[in-house]
């Protein structure tokens, strides 16, 4: 790991900070967030993430203490989006020239009334919901708003899609998370960077492991330390098994929609035995508590045989289900064109994980910018197709499983080989900003972290993929009636709760 | 008998006259002409019994007036007579029945304040009425046609009567064009028989030997009446002139003045007997095309009055199956398939009379109240105008063809007669029947879609906004005329097998009333003529169907202890939204999409969405960028095909044509003698050639 | 029909939990005890949740508050260890605190009275509608668990619906996030009574690691009536199974 550590933040302007993003992004570059922090009565910072082989590079933009305007960055990235609006619901920035500044992660009145503002320093108010009406955007004939949630038809996460339809066709959708809103973000503040791991973990809580990771390279990187192999391995292991779980619950989803009660039973009963098997691992079915920065907690609590012998075993399973899932015309039928991304959106957009690599667009930080175990593993191959389909996305995930077969069985392989006492490395991480990832099961996970002297969190941003890939879910109905909308939404296989916090 | 004909004439023109003397300027006597229309239909209804049982009414014009215009003498079209026969006399019944209500509920719609402004419309509506009468009765081609006529102006004045309506000179013009088409398709159907047959009565016609010329007759009379009853592609003045027509006068159109159309049908039948087997081919597979078009349009139409009209067209497609049965029937020499086509479609007559006079008269009872008849505007009045919604939801489960109404019997009795098709050895025969019987079924379904979207949304859906009502529902008289219809649409299915023998006795002329007696199985059981293929008692239904409701609902009390009473009132279940603006619920529009969708190969639809907005959500060039922007704009049509790619096209080429003639016709004198002269020729000429 | 032989392929995979004890459920590690009676001086930063405490000189751990990150464990041994075992449903949220107080015994005898008195009418056949308060999404994977053949809850009689007006149990997950107090309390209004109320996971029990805050409150308790209380973090699907059937009765309320 040759990363440098501690990186300075910049002073400049935001307009040379959009200078700097279009440059880089013209040189291929992507685009991986835009943040915010401050309060605007005492000076913000606007931190763009740019992305690129090997490493993901802030670039700071300071607005003065007053300063509750920036020019908005989504007219010429539409990418900035979503982000801009969370900054403006977290932070109470205007950007202007931003097209709608409805609330996103955090309800919030927009009869001029102040924000909650928890990006700012100390205690925000407590929220207030408004549940105002949303006006609507799509006029005509008949046309009529079809609410889906916050208390969604079945076992679902809250969220509100709204289809402004005018019957059948999904023509506009709207998107309203921000029921859930959890406050993470605040809550890291002032935590130790132990704790602030156990929260990492519950922050999207199915991709637990990717979060911890994230985190903790984050705090690594400003430690400057590096792993024990052995706990690079170990890392790698739960971090695939947690993809492999996360890719059969789409698997099932997919097929509940499709009405395949047996392919859902099958793949449910796939997935119960993956989280047996972490739990079998580690003590906890979604394998917290087994990272801390340094390291890992403890060794697997099977031995490295027994556990090939079971992977061996659940791949020969799964792959058997998969051969007749793909054999089912009736099933196919139904993903086969749904809810196509294009692939220049996916591109221009920078569409993360799954969702990219299946409309041609891959970047995948496992091998873009290796971490733990997957610098000294072969690199995996990435599955791209260029559909853009439900169908191409659950293929994408069909061939990531077989890889994540893969490199867990070689991670447990070199276990035995490893020296395994020395499972984490100890080291003081000193103050100052860093940036971690980690490839999700939904895709690339950041987290901006800062420390202060005292060794606490002063600030730290997660992003999740599905922030960022949610986004893109409004597009993706070209065409599609009511019924396609479950198998969309399950070929997406997002987390509401990493997207709102 | 023949008095009482002769006196409910006159009293029509009287009628009609009370309104051209002082229908404007006074208040009261508004109403008089449709009471006495009522009063006059009430008597025709008698007449009509009377003639169904045999009475043989018969009111020669001859010696009533003499040797007037009209004798046989001077002009030479033979004896002319009103008379009423039983075929005459059923449908006599149907129509008046039905005119009797749509009269009251008129008489109710005038007598409101600020309704009429300018005179003739009651003159018109009895001028309709007497024109029904008088092509009922005519026993003569003449009289036939010159009441026809008569009718054809006075559709074209409803049509046009309301001035302020925009597309009222079209919808005008297209309904007298249409007529006009119809009025020459009966001439020349008749005069190619009566030169054959040397004289001008219907009896004498009948005498004509079958031939290639009575084939072409015979065809050229249903198409002339297929006119009016809308048969595809000549259905296209049905729902403009219905719907530019003035309040329950659609449905005086609709309900009643409809039936002559398939009361000539019928006639035709009866005079030529056999018809020849390709038309009975084309008019089975043209009226399964008319009922699905017509439904297909009536489930997706925005606006309440077309998608009655649409629904009118579906039932003149239906009649046509039922009368496309008989024809086969007809044309192989079965009666008993005659008897079972002819019974389907005339039960589907009757319904049709029924529920359709019930419909618009509901329909002109809520634009009343709320000023409109689009649809989306239109949604949950039902609650606050009891008598209208109510009035509209059973008419439209009547033609939805539901159980316990007569919609359920006639579509019953219609499936079945098309399900005989396997008695004809046939492929010809066999084959349309069962495409035809496919079509049908279709649109029963679609049927269903159609009325359930008008009773779930407007009657039943959720109670609309008290603003949208601006007076009271249509009022004792209204609501009298209502229940009348709406008693007859649900009474006629609990005493149908009654009335099924009122139908056999009405259809001997056409097929004998032992053959057609086969139709009762027993008592109050019905049959498709054809014994031991299927059964239905309508009678028991009614009895059996609120035995099971009450039952149901008493199960309910007894097991849950009284429970079912202890509500809890909360508002309906929306996904615990906090909730949008604007529509949130299931608009007509939006329920009829998925048809829309199902049936975009024959509606041709067509969707756009105008963007508004970029890629990232914002409206362009709106300054104003907040929440409450407009963003994308949603438009649909659908295309009336029979129109665009069959009318539209001969538009060009038949105005070109009147182009050429009108040049004929240049007015000078030196040009006609060179007419008469080239003709001279000719005719010498082929004597010549001849000899 | 492939699928149909599928299904078959791997026999019975069923638990036959609550008739016989399931092995599985029987080793899980779902609680964190004291394992001596003794008070003992305590770090504080020793439990990020503060589920550690001392009362009257011993030794308290309020499984409602721990969300199982089993630091306690590895960093005294001596004072703390896991109990195996998924019976963690409580009828009262004082009896989440381990030891037990005697009147807490009582007061949850009196709640299973009263709570059997409430659902007599559900027999043998239990509607759930799930809502989610601010989870972190994993206690939906595992109720959703309760759902695949392992667990299998039909075969119980117990069935997840879509309309709260079929509803019989109301299952809630997560902290309870403002912005999902009015929603949530539409579906309670929307749920026909009797109405039992599970409060899911250690957020829901008590606002865990995210709770309270200007976003969450601490726990949904605030928000509705509890009937039921599961700790975990998330809950194993055979502490949500035992939730449901102490919930409604089948089996006595003190499983071990």
């Amino acid at each position: 790991m040759s990363r440098p550590a501690v990186r300075s933040l910049g002073q400049d302007s935001v307009a040379a900070v959009y200078e700097a993003l279009r440059v880089r992004l013209a040189n291929g570059q992507r685009f991986a967030a835009l943040l915010g922090r401050g309060d605007p009565a005492t000076g913000t910072v606007l931190i763009a993430l740019v992305a690129h082989d090997g490493d993901v590079t802030p670039l700071n933009a300071t607005l003065p203490a007053g300063a509750t305007r920036y020019p908005a960055l989504t007219p010429q990235l539409p990418a900035a989006f979503w982000y801009e609006r969370a900054i403006h619901d977290l932070v109470g920035l205007v950007p202007d020239g931003h097209p709608r500044l409805d609330p996103l992660v955090l309800p919030h009145r927009n009869d001029g009334s102040p924000l909650p503002r928890p990006g700012a320093p100390g205690q925000p108010a407590r929220i207030d919901p408004d549940e105002g009406a949303l006006s609507v955007h799509l006029h005509g004939t008949g046309v009529f708003t079809i609410p889906h949630g916050p208390v969604r038809s079945g076992v679902f996460e809250s969220v509100e899609y709204l289809v402004e339809t005018p019957g059948e066709d999904i023509t506009h959708l709207r998107i309203r998370p921000h029921a859930k809103h959890r406050g993470v973000q605040k809550r890291f503040e002032g935590m130790t960077v132990e704790d602030g791991m156990l929260l990492a973990e519950r922050v999207e809580g199915i991709a637990s492991v990717a979060h911890a990771l994230a985190f903790a390279h984050a705090v690594e990187t400003l430690a400057g330390a590096e792993i024990p192999v052995a706990a690079a391995m170990i890392r790698v292991l739960h971090a695939e098994l947690e993809r492999i779980a996360n890719h059969l619950d789409v698997l099932g989803k997919l097929t509940e929609a499709a009405g395949l009660a047996v392919a859902t039973a099958r793949f449910g009963l796939h997935k119960e035995h993956i989280l047996r098997l972490v739990g079998a691992l580690s003590g906890s079915r979604f394998g917290r508590g087994v990272v801390v920065p340094g390291g890992v907690t403890a060794l697997p609590r099977l031995p490295a045989h027994q556990v090939t012998t079971e992977l061996d075993r659940l791949q020969h399973a799964i792959n058997g289900d998969v051969r007749a899932l793909l054999d089912t015309s009736s099933f196919l039928d139904r993903v086969r064109t749904t809810g196509p991304l294009e692939p220049e959106l996916a591109r221009t957009h920078g569409a993360l994980g799954p969702i990219g690599r299946g409309s041609g667009y891959a970047d995948d930080c496992r091998v873009t910018r290796p971490y733990d175990g997957y610098q000294q593993l072969a690199p995996p191959p990435v599955p791209v197709r260029g559909a853009g389909d439900a169908q191409a996305r659950m293929q994408v995930r069909i061939a990531e499983i077989e890889t994540a077969f893969h490199l867990a069985r070689q991670a447990v392989g070199r276990l035995p080989d490893c020296d395994t006492d020395r499972l984490s490395v100890v080291m003081q991480a000193g103050a100052g900003h860093a940036v971690g990832w980690a490839e999700a099961p939904q895709g690339e996970v950041l987290y901006l972290l800062e420390l202060d002297c005292h060794g606490q969190i002063g600030y730290c941003a997660p992003r999740s993929a599905s922030f960022h890939n949610l986004m893109l879910f409004p597009s993706t109905f070209v065409g599609d009636v009511l019924t396609d909308f479950p198998f969309n939404e399950a070929s997406f296989g997002l987390s509401i709760a990493g997207l709102v916090m | 008998m023949m008095w009482l004909l002769a006196i409910t004439l006159l009293a029509l023109l009287g009628a009609g006259l009370i309104d051209l003397v002082a229908g404007v300027r006074y208040a009261m006597p508004r109403s008089v002409p449709y009471l006495v229309a009522a009063a006059a239909s009430v008597l025709l209804v008698v007449v009509g019994a009377a003639g169904i049982s045999g009475a043989g009414v018969r009111l020669s014009l001859d010696s009533t007036l003499g040797s007037g215009a009209l004798g046989s003498g001077a002009l030479g079209f033979g004896t002319t007579a009103l008379a009423v026969d039983r075929l005459s006399g059923l449908f006599l019944v149907i129509s008046f029945a039905a005119a009797v209500p749509v009269s009251l509920v008129c008489a109710a719609w005038v007598s409101r304040p600020g309704r009429v402004r300018y005179r003739t419309l009651a003159a018109t509506h009895c001028l309709t009425l007497g024109s029904v009468v008088v092509i009922i009765t005519a026993d003569n081609t003449f009289l036939f046609l010159l009441a026809w006529e008569l009718l054809t102006i006075a559709f074209y004045l409803l049509a046009g009567f309301q001035r302020t309506k925009a597309d009222r000179a079209d919808a005008a013009i297209i309904t007298v064009t249409l007529g006009k088409v119809s009025g020459a398709a009966l001439l020349l159907g008749f005069l190619l028989l009566a030169a054959r047959a040397g004289g001008f009565s219907f009896a004498q016609l009948a005498s004509v030997p079958r031939s290639g010329l009575r084939d072409a007759a015979f065809a050229l009379l249903v198409g002339g009446f297929a006119v009016k009853v809308g048969l595809v592609p000549l259905h296209v003045w049905m729902p403009r002139g219905y719907r530019a027509a003035p309040g329950p006068l659609r449905a005086v159109m609709a309900g009643v003045a409809v039936n002559v159309g398939f009361y000539g049908m019928w006639r035709t039948l009866e005079l030529l007997r056999v018809p020849p087997g390709w038309l009975a081919v084309i008019i089975l597979l043209l009226g399964g095309f008319t009922a699905l078009l017509g439904i297909a349009h009536a489930t997706v139409q925005t606006d309440l009055a077309e998608v009655v009209a649409y629904s009118s067209i579906e039932n003149g497609g239906l009649i046509s199956v039922g009368y496309g049965v008989a024809l086969v029937g007809a044309a192989t020499d079965r009666p008993p398939l005659v008897a079972v086509g002819l019974l389907a479609a005339t039960l589907q007559v009757v319904a049709h009379a029924l529920a359709k006079s019930l419909l618009f008269s509901a329909t002109s009872g809520l634009e009343d109240a709320t000023g409109t008849t689009e649809l989306e505007s239109l949604r949950g009045v039902g609650h606050r105008l009891p008598a209208s919604g109510t009035g509209l939801a059973v008419g439209a489960l009547t033609l939805a063809g539901l159980p316990l109404t007569v919609g359920f019997v006639s579509e019953w009795f219609l499936l079945e007669s098309l399900m005989q098709q396997f008695r004809i050895g046939r492929l010809s025969y066999a084959l349309p029947l069962a495409l035809a019987g496919a079509l049908v079924a279709i649109t029963a379904g679609f049927a269903a879609v159609a009325f359930v979207r008008i009773v779930g949304l407007i009657v039943l859906g959720p109670r609309g906004p008290a603003e949208a009502i601006r007076s009271r529902d249509v009022g004792p008289l209204g609501t009298a005329g209502l229940a009348l219809l709406g008693v007859g649409c649900v009474g006629v299915a609990a005493v149908a097998p009654l009335w099924l023998r009122v139908l056999i006795a009405g259809l001997d002329p056409v097929v004998g009333r032992d053959v057609a007696a086969g139709a009762l199985k027993s008592e109050w059981v019905l049959q498709p003529v054809y014994s031991e293929f299927s059964a239905l008692s309508p009678s028991w239904l009614v009895i059996v169907m609120p035995v099971l409701l009450l039952g149901v609902l008493g199960m309910s009390v007894a097991f849950g202890r009284g429970r079912v009473f202890a509500v809890r009132r909360v508002p309906a279940w929306r996904s615990a939204t906090g909730g949008v603006a604007g529509e949130n619920q299931y608009t007509p529009f939006g329920f009829a999409n998925p048809t829309r969708k199902v049936l975009a190969n024959l509606l041709l639809t067509r969707s756009t969405i105008t963007v508004l907005e970029r890629e990232t959500g914002g409206r362009t060039g709106d300054p104003h960028r907040s929440a409450a922007g407009a963003h994308l704009g949603y438009t649909n049509d659908v295309v009336e095909v029979v129109e665009r790619f069959l009318l539209r096209p001969l538009h060009r080429p038949l105005l070109l044509a009147v182009r050429g003639a009108k040049r004929l016709q240049n007015g000078r004198l030196d040009a006609y003698l060179g007419y008469m002269l080239i003709a001279l020729l000719a005719v010498l000429a082929v004597v010549a050639g001849l000899a | 029909m492939p699928w149909a032989l599928r299904g078959l392929r791997n026999g019975v995979v069923t638990t036959h939990y609550p008739c016989r004890l399931d092995p599985y459920a029987e080793t899980f590690p779902a609680v964190v005890q004291p394992l001596v009676p003794g008070s003992s001086n305590l770090d504080a930063a020793l439990c990020p949740t503060g589920a550690i405490g001392t009362q009257s000189e011993s030794l308290r751990v309020d499984a409602g508050r721990c969300i199982l990150c089993g630091r306690c464990v590895r960093e005294r041994p001596d004072l703390f260890g896991w109990v195996p075992g998924s019976c963690t449903a409580r009828l009262n949220r004082q009896a989440l605190v381990v030891p037990q107080l005697p009147e807490t015994a009582e007061a949850v005898e009196l709640l299973r009275r009263q709570l059997a008195a409430r659902i007599r009418r559900f027999r043998r056949s239990l509607h759930i509608r799930h809502v989610d308060a601010g989870s972190d999404g994993s206690e939906e994977w595992e109720v959703l668990a309760l759902l695949n053949p392992v667990y299998d809850v039909h075969r119980l009689g117990i069935f997840f619906t879509a309309s709260p007006r079929h509803a019989d149990v109301l299952l809630v997950t997560g902290a309870g996030s403002h912005g999902m107090a009015e929603p949530l309390r539409r579906t309670v209004e929307a749920i026909p009574r009797p109405l039992v109320v599970i409060a899911a996971g250690t957020d829901a029990v008590s606002g865990g690691l995210v709770g309270p805050s200007y976003a969450v409150a601490e726990g949904i308790g605030d928000l509705v009536d509890v009937d039921v209380w599961v700790p975990g973090s998330p809950p194993s699907p055979f502490s949500l199974l035992h939730a449901l059937l102490l919930a409604v009765g089948r089996i006595p309320p003190e499983g071990r």
